[in-house]
């Protein structure tokens, strides 16, 4: 697949007069500066300073009558600690900043795809896995943490303990499998628009694209809801305790 | 109005002079693999396919048995739906992987 620069990438370097030059390896020797040739990681920046500036754009001003904004902040938390009550039984309160921040920090990246322009990060897949292995290292460590490492191995091993030889591996190995997973469908999603309103685009310009990005919009949103549920889920499973 | 809506269709219609051809396939003799990934990826839609005529279907009549429930089901459908569309999603990708 061809690299696409953003275009907000390739304005900044030619309005900086950033020096471009091939890059081994990538893109087949394209010259790029080194804003284009990391601009998943620029509009991933981006995205970053976005969630920061409507956290603090909120956090000034809260008022007992909220403003738009903050009920809109107020009820995005209220439904991700409904769902952290539903999966987790005690204190669940204390993993909601992560699923928050992530959150809204893959919403962000997934909507500047759709914002012409800029590309989305998640579109790349170092991106996703990133953060697919940043669930995987938080909820491997809270379910240390709480439990303990022996019995945090003991959990994989099933109900019946004559049964842990056979079922220990498959635990291990779906416990891996997830990262892929996680990531793979969020990136799929992503870059599978772009592709698909490309290929819309050469066969019917200006019409056909229109459904497909409005599909995209919904998957926008539908994939953000997606990975932050699997991510409680998979704390939830981490942090189980015995009945 | 008009004179605005005749300028609007010579540009749309100029756009498709721009479009180009997707690049012609080699020449192949015999079967050579080029097609394999349209082929997965077929198989795999079919498969997504039935699942989510399945699921919605369910779901459609749990909404007529229950038509209080319509919130929920309808969340639940919609998470059913995209977890199945990350498998069809995942041979996606492996029809642009290289090699």
């Amino acid at each position: 697949m061809e690299h696409h620069v953003s275009l907000l990438a390739h304005w900044l370097t030619v309005v900086l007069g950033l020096q471009q030059h091939p890059w081994p390896g990538f893109a087949e020797g394209l010259p790029l500066s080194w804003l284009e040739r990391y601009d998943h990681l620029f509009c991933a920046t981006l995205a970053a300073l976005a969630t920061l500036a409507v956290c603090f754009a909120v956090k000034r001003k809260l008022a007992r009558i909220p403003s738009p904004m903050q009920a809109g902040l107020e009820s995005v938390l209220k439904g991700l600690q409904g769902l952290l009550d539903d999966s987790i039984a005690h204190h669940s309160e204390k993993y909601l900043p992560l699923v928050g921040t992530l959150t809204l920090f893959v919403f962000f990246c997934n909507l500047f795809g759709m914002v012409p322009g800029l590309n989305s990060p998640t579109s790349n897949w170092n991106v996703t896995l990133g953060c697919a292995l940043l669930v995987f290292l938080y909820y491997n460590f809270e379910g240390l943490k709480k439990v303990g490492p022996l019995k945090y191995l003991a959990h994989f091993a099933g109900p019946v303990w004559w049964l842990a030889w056979l079922i220990f591996p498959l635990e291990v190995i779906g416990l891996f499998a997830r990262i892929l997973s996680h990531s793979v469908r969020l990136f799929a999603n992503m870059s599978g628009e772009h592709v698909v309103s490309g290929l819309m685009f050469t066969a019917l310009p200006l019409i056909l694209p229109v459904p497909g990005m409005v599909l995209g919009l919904f998957s926008v949103l539908i994939q953000t809801f997606v990975f932050v549920l699997l991510t409680v889920i998979y704390i939830s499973l981490a942090v189980a305790e015995e009945h | 109005m008009k004179k605005f809506l005749k300028t609007a269709a010579l540009f749309t219609a100029s756009i498709a002079a721009f479009a180009q051809e997707p690049a012609a396939a080699a020449a192949a003799k015999g079967f050579d693999g080029h097609y394999l990934a349209h082929i997965a990826l077929g198989l795999a839609a079919l498969g997504g396919g039935i699942g989510m005529g399945k699921a919605i279907a369910s779901a459609s009549e749990g909404i007529a048995r229950n038509p209080q429930a319509s919130g929920n089901i309808r969340t639940t459908m919609i998470l059913g739906l995209a977890f199945i569309e990350s498998l069809v999603l995942y041979v996606l990708v492996l029809a642009f992987a290289k090699a």
